[in-house]
């Protein structure tokens, strides 16, 4: 079924004072160009005049048989023959035959003397193109005023060169870009009538690349951009040609895979089937395309790629004889996107037309072949043009305008925004309708230049009434004026060239709008309503593409740039018109297109008070809110945090939800938007909510907020103490807001601020606060950064702060988190042991206490039991005294990376034992033992024991007899008073070391450090008493293994143990 | 109103410097200029003219004289229908060319049957005071290739030149009135009456 919907695209139809009866028309650059019956005579008239008066008139060489007008250097090509043979011909500065009596210049294709043709001033030039074949049909390309000419069996690409007086050798500076030599060679000329015979450049084609079509002959062709199309009877195939630089390698597409379409069709040879071969696919039609490059640089190659190939079988139509089942109107239309500029840019979207009598198909070639549109035309089409507004097509007696996809395709190509919920468009698939269909008699031929139409029609002048009757038709029809003061010429000749001028898009648009009230007022819900907006979206998004590519071209003249800011500004405005109705249609429409509500409020502009006041029920209907409105105002209120809304406005919210989903009430509460919402009320409603929905964690919570907002504390802390605090922390996951609301403004998402309530709970419950936090961070609902900037805010010092990382410690399980935080902390920590300046009294407790921490957290370890022998009993304030702990549980536990933390520690002295000891344990942790040994032994003789007895275990243990016993007793010995010392070494724990230790390790033992031992023990402590009973043992053995390691008998060992000891000889030599 | 074959392409053949260019200056816009440039390669004129009732559109083709621009004006020859042996009555080379000139031109005009073939001898600057060849000279020429109508033309004082051109058109309708075809005319189709308003209703 195909829409009709009877507007007016059309204002107005000029009658062009042809004298002689046309045979060809076409237009371009302003101007339309008549042939004349018998070919030979081309009469160009301006389109953009009153009255369409001619511009010039000049004789071809041959009767023309096809004629094509290139808006890049504003030639015209034609087809022509004489005396049976088929020639290929450009004119160039055809608008200097103004007098008709100007010589006209002759020369072959790349034959251009230098200068010659300045000499007589600028002049008409034709260009003979000498072909091989007989040229069929050939196409300009609007972007880049190249020519392709479709023979018999090929395609032959012209690409146009144009030669600048003072630069008459073609530059190319850049050989390899397709588009380089578009920039040089041509500038579009559009419009510009007067000041093109100015132009002191000639133009010149090269023959660059041949295409050899088997199994296809060509009917018409198109360019664009690169891309060909060729069009035969029942099939047309489009191609995408690359200039490379290298040498092209041999086709890989020969190789590829040949699917089932070659073998099915084999089955069908004499009548060809149906096929659409989209993108890639395209390659296994079989027609083969062959590439011969002729072009004179090096280097400068082209490849050929399969885009689309469409193949119709004759009998697949009803209603049309299969003879006249042929083929027409191929066209490849570009489309640039508004940050494009046409001199530089390829093309954003390239669109294939093609259309037979009966049905019109229109294809997007660019990111991914698709059939966009099929156009089913009422009746018999003879030729079709697509625009950027309309495709039009003719039948014999009718002009019909139907909509057309492309600005769908191109405006989501200029904006991925669109598809999401911020922007939308109505899809490029929305079905295409009929937006007028007026009727002409006998029409022949339709071309389109801008805004006209022109259409040649040829009536049958035996049936004057016919005409007359039709002409009163016309002269009722709604704001259908003719101007054409020559009515009476009609009757004179049976033919006619009307050019119809279109109306703006704007005016076009304001009937649309007109029009679609009327469906909103009888039925809101209609699909057709949907359509129109959706048509009119469409219309005004092409006009503001169109604007924006004007607003670029026009260079220089502030009139015209001011002219089109103004349109701009208008197609802007009805464009937000638009999207707001287009948003009420899907506001209150069916669940399944309801979310488009949402973006295209948001691009009409409209407040959500606005929104609101249109979504408002009628009283008395029994209409609730629509699912769009909701769903609108939910993403609202989720998302938006420029807008605060009124209390009137909040408060209509909380009815909104409190009717329509009042499971959603506590969200909708958190929302920052509803700061200035009415607490006593909305307390009201949700105290409704828990007595028939039940009590929830958040909604008391939420409830609570509201308490807080009234200032009744006591109520607040009654509601806050219904529920555990864990329960609690659970209800914030739930609702995250509650706590925190993104910061308003610029959309910094990192940007985060406080709730009344997380500013009380800081100074009530930062327990819960931190818990709660915590949560958040670990449900990804919060970042670090945001949660220490929440609690920067919340206290004037960072001890929340700093209890936060502590929890998060706790909790966390990101490693890169971990990390982070030790560190802090580690610097928190001496931040405060060095800080002994700071008010201590002002500080809040830490939640949790260095024990807390050491119990239940990882990172932090259990005290080493040597540092309480260094760690004094009280420090100057049990702060410190906490961080002291902290940072030392820190430094014990296996999680912080010590390195990171040394330079911080530089800071702290050694003077202190604490400060020592945090010295100690870093080198400690980094494996420093002979350091920590002589320092430990320097400083705290008493703990060297349990040091080593903690640390030099396993691989360490050799350190005992390397380094610590040998210091020991060196120390010992040198000592004036080496009691201390000796006490160590005489300590339970050494001695219970030593005989545990010894069998293992004897190999590190010197023979000097046993004689040491031995003497140090014998000449310092003789009395000891248990050196009576066990040291002869222990000399014995550390003799005995010490001279076995070494493999002899070491005399001064044997002679110290047995001057000590009688016994030891006998235990030793058995 | 049905037409002969409504453009005829008449080609002016000669040395550079015979008066080509203002010869055809002369028929088509009625004006002389003694300082005219060189032709460059090939340029064309058209005229419209009744000949014998015949409503016709004569195109007439400007060349380069000059050997240095041979290439560019050979390829126009082809679709000829009638040429113009110029040479200057002051300026016997000229004259002794004009068998080169015909030969150039059957051969890249590619002419099938030279003796058929209507070709026009113009002895142009008759106004000029010393010639170098006499009329019997050229009439004996013209004679003797293929009997050819021989004009002596002034370009300056516009002796001729009419008469000449009007020549050449006639041999041509000579021609085609042996071959005689005719431009098929487009029949006019009838239409159908449009379809009641179904479609489009205002």
């Amino acid at each position: 079924m195909v829409h009709v919907y009877n507007c007016h695209p059309f204002t107005s139809q000029q009658i062009v004072q042809v004298e002689q009866e046309p045979g060809l028309v076409c237009c371009g650059g302003g101007a339309l160009i008549v042939v004349a019956t018998g070919g030979c005579k081309v009469e160009a008239y301006s389109l953009e005049e009153e009255g369409c008066p001619l511009i010039c008139r000049f004789a071809t060489m041959g009767a023309v048989r096809k004629i094509q007008h290139s808006k890049i250097g504003d030639y015209l090509v034609t087809i022509e023959e004489k005396n049976s043979a088929i020639y290929l011909r450009a004119y160039t500065n055809w608008r200097c035959q103004a007098e008709e009596k100007a010589r006209i210049g002759v020369r072959l294709l790349g034959h251009l003397l230098r200068g010659a043709s300045a000499w007589g001033g600028v002049q008409t030039e034709i260009i003979e193109i000498p072909l091989s074949d007989h040229p069929v049909a050939v196409a300009c390309c609007s972007v880049t005023g190249d020519l392709l000419v479709g023979c018999e069996n090929t395609l032959v690409l012209f690409t146009l060169k144009r030669q600048n007086e003072e630069n008459l050798n073609p530059n190319q500076q850049n050989p390899l870009s397709f588009w380089s030599s578009a920039q040089q060679s041509c500038s579009p000329v559009a419009g510009q009538t007067s000041s093109s015979c100015q132009k002191d450049s000639f133009l010149d084609f090269e023959r660059s690349v041949i295409l050899h079509l088997s199994k296809m002959t060509p009917k018409q062709v198109a360019l664009c951009g690169g891309f060909v199309a060729v069009q035969a009877e029942l099939e047309v195939l489009v191609l995408k040609l690359e200039v490379t630089s290298e040498p092209t390698m041999q086709e890989s597409s020969d190789a590829h895979p040949s699917g089932d379409y070659l073998e099915d069709q084999s089955d069908f040879l004499l009548i060809p089937r149906h096929q659409e071969l989209l993108g890639n696919r395209a390659e296994d039609c079989d027609v083969v395309v062959g590439v011969e490059n002729t072009g004179l640089e090096d280097g400068r190659r082209y490849t050929r790629t399969y885009v689309l190939f469409r193949r119709f079988s004759p009998e697949f139509f009803q209603g049309c004889s299969v003879e006249e089942m042929q083929l027409h109107s191929l066209q490849l239309y570009p489309l640039f996107t508004s940050n494009q500029s046409p001199l530089l840019d390829e093309p954003a979207c390239v669109f294939c037309f093609f259309s037979l009598p009966n049905a019109g198909y229109l294809y997007s070639l660019r990111g991914g072949v698709e059939l966009l549109s099929t156009y089913q035309y009422p009746e018999k089409v003879q030729e079709a043009v697509l625009t950027d507004h309309l495709l039009h097509v003719i039948t014999k007696s009718a002009l019909q305008s139907f909509t057309v996809r492309c600005a769908a395709v191109a405006a989501r190509i200029e904006d991925p925004y669109i598809d999401t919920t911020i922007k939308a468009c109505p899809p490029s698939s929305l079905e295409t309708c009929a937006l007028r269909m007026q009727l002409f008699i006998g029409l022949r031929s339709i071309c389109v230049y801008g805004r006209h139409v022109v259409l040649f029609s040829a009536a049958d002048s035996e049936a004057p009434e016919e005409t007359e009757r039709h002409t009163q038709r016309r002269g009722l029809t709604r704001r259908w004026i003719i101007t054409s003061p020559k009515e009476t010429r009609t009757a004179g000749h049976g033919w006619n060239l009307y050019v119809v001028d279109m109306v703006s898009p704007l005016t076009l648009y304001q009937e649309m709008a007109e029009y679609s009230q009327n469906y909103a007022e009888n039925n809101p819900q209609s699909q057709s309503l949907r359509h129109l907006l959706s048509e009119a979206h469409l219309l005004v998004r092409t006009a503001l593409l169109q604007t924006s590519k004007r607003h670029q071209d026009s260079t220089g003249d502030p009139d015209e740039k001011m002219a089109t800011l103004t349109e701009k500004q208008e197609l802007e405005e009805v464009f937000r018109q638009n999207c707001s109705q287009l948003g009420d249609s899907f506001s209150r429409g069916s669940p399944k297109d309801c979310h488009l509500a949402l973006p295209y409020y948001r691009m009409s502009g409209l407040s959500v008070t606005d929104v609101m006041s249109r979504n408002r029920p009628l009283p008395g209907s029994p209409h609730s809110y629509g699912p769009g409105f909701l769903f609108y105002l939910k993403h609202y209120l989720f998302e938006e945090t420029d807008e605060t809304l009124s209390t009137e406005t909040a408060d209509e919210v909380i009815d909104i939800f409190s009717q329509s989903e009042p499971s959603l009430l506590v969200t909708v509460c958190a929302s920052p938007c509803m700061k200035n919402v009415n607490p006593a009320r909305t307390l009201q409603i949700l105290q409704c909510l828990e007595d028939t929905a039940g009590v929830s964690v958040s909604l008391t919570i939420t409830m609570a907020t509201m308490m807080l907002h009234l200032g009744n504390l006591p109520q607040y802390t009654e509601l806050m103490e219904r529920h555990a605090e864990m329960l609690l922390v659970y209800g914030f996951i739930e609702e995250p807001r509650l706590l925190l609301h993104d910061g308003g403004g610029g959309g910094k998402k990192e940007q985060v601020c406080t709730t009344a309530l997380a500013r009380q709970l800081a100074n009530s419950q930062p327990g819960l606060l931190v818990a709660a936090m915590v949560a958040l961070h670990e449900n990804s609902k919060v970042q670090l950064e945001q949660a220490d900037f929440i609690f920067k805010e919340l206290s004037c010092d960072n001890s929340l702060q700093v209890d936060f990382w502590e929890a998060m410690l706790m909790a966390s399980s990101q490693d890169a988190v971990i990390q982070e935080l030790l560190f802090r902390l580690a610097s928190v920590y001496i931040d405060r042991l060095t800080n002994t300046i700071s008010n201590t009294t002002s500080k809040q407790k830490s939640l949790k206490s260095a024990e807390d921490l050491i119990s239940s957290c990882s990172h932090f370890g259990a005290l080493h039991p040597w540092l309480t022998v260094l760690n004094p009993a009280q420090m100057s304030s049990s702060q410190h005294q906490e961080a002291l702990h902290k940072l030392q549980a820190l430094l014990c536990g296996p999680s912080l990376s010590v390195g990171t933390v040394v330079p911080l520690l530089e800071r702290l002295s050694e003077e202190t034992t604490w400060g020592f000891s945090l010295h100690l344990l870093c080198a400690t942790r980094r494996e420093q033992y002979d350091w920590s040994i002589e320092k430990l032994l320097d400083r705290c003789p008493q703990a060297i024991i349990a040091y080593a007895n903690h640390h030099l275990q396993d691989k360490h243990m050799a350190l005992w007899w390397t380094k610590l016993l040998p210091e020991l007793c060196d120390r010992t010995r040198a000592a004036a008073d080496g009691s201390i010392l000796l006490s160590v070494l005489n300590g339970r724990r050494c001695v219970f070391f030593i005989q545990a230790h010894l069998k293992g390790h004897y190999g590190s033992l010197t023979a000097k450090t046993c004689i040491e031992i031995i003497n140090v023990f014998f000449i310092h402590s003789p009395a000891v008493p248990w050196s009576c009973r066990t040291s002869p043992g222990i000399f014995t053995v550390i003799a005995c293994f010490s001279v076995k390691s070494q493999k002899k008998r070491d005399a001064r060992v044997e002679q110290a143990a047995s001057s000590r000891s009688g016994i030891a000889r006998s235990i030793c030599y058995p | 109103m049905a037409a002969k074959k409504s453009t005829l392409k008449v080609i002016l053949l000669g040395d550079g410097g015979v008066g080509k260019s203002s010869l055809m200056n002369r028929y088509v816009t009625n004006k002389f200029d003694a300082h005219l440039f060189h032709t460059i390669g090939v340029e064309f004129l058209n005229k419209e003219l009744t000949v014998d009732g015949y409503k016709v559109t004569l195109q007439i083709w400007d060349t380069a004289g000059q050997e240095r621009f041979r290439s560019l004006r050979t390829p126009f020859y082809r679709g000829s229908d009638c040429c113009l042996l110029t040479f200057s009555v002051d300026d016997s080379q000229s004259f002794l060319n004009l068998s080169n000139w015909k030969k150039e031109f059957i051969y890249y005009a590619d002419i099938k049957e030279p003796e058929k073939f209507p070709f026009v001898v113009l002895g142009n600057k008759v106004d000029v005071a010393e010639r170098q060849v006499s009329s019997e000279e050229a009439r004996e020429w013209c004679q003797e290739n293929g009997d050819y109508p021989y004009y002596e033309t002034s370009a300056k004082d516009a002796t001729n030149v009419a008469v000449a051109f009007e020549e050449a058109v006639h041999r041509v309708l000579a021609m085609d009135d042996k071959t005689d075809y005719l431009i098929s005319t487009d029949t006019v189709r009838l239409h159908r009456k449009p379809r009641s308003a179904t479609t489009c209703c205002s």
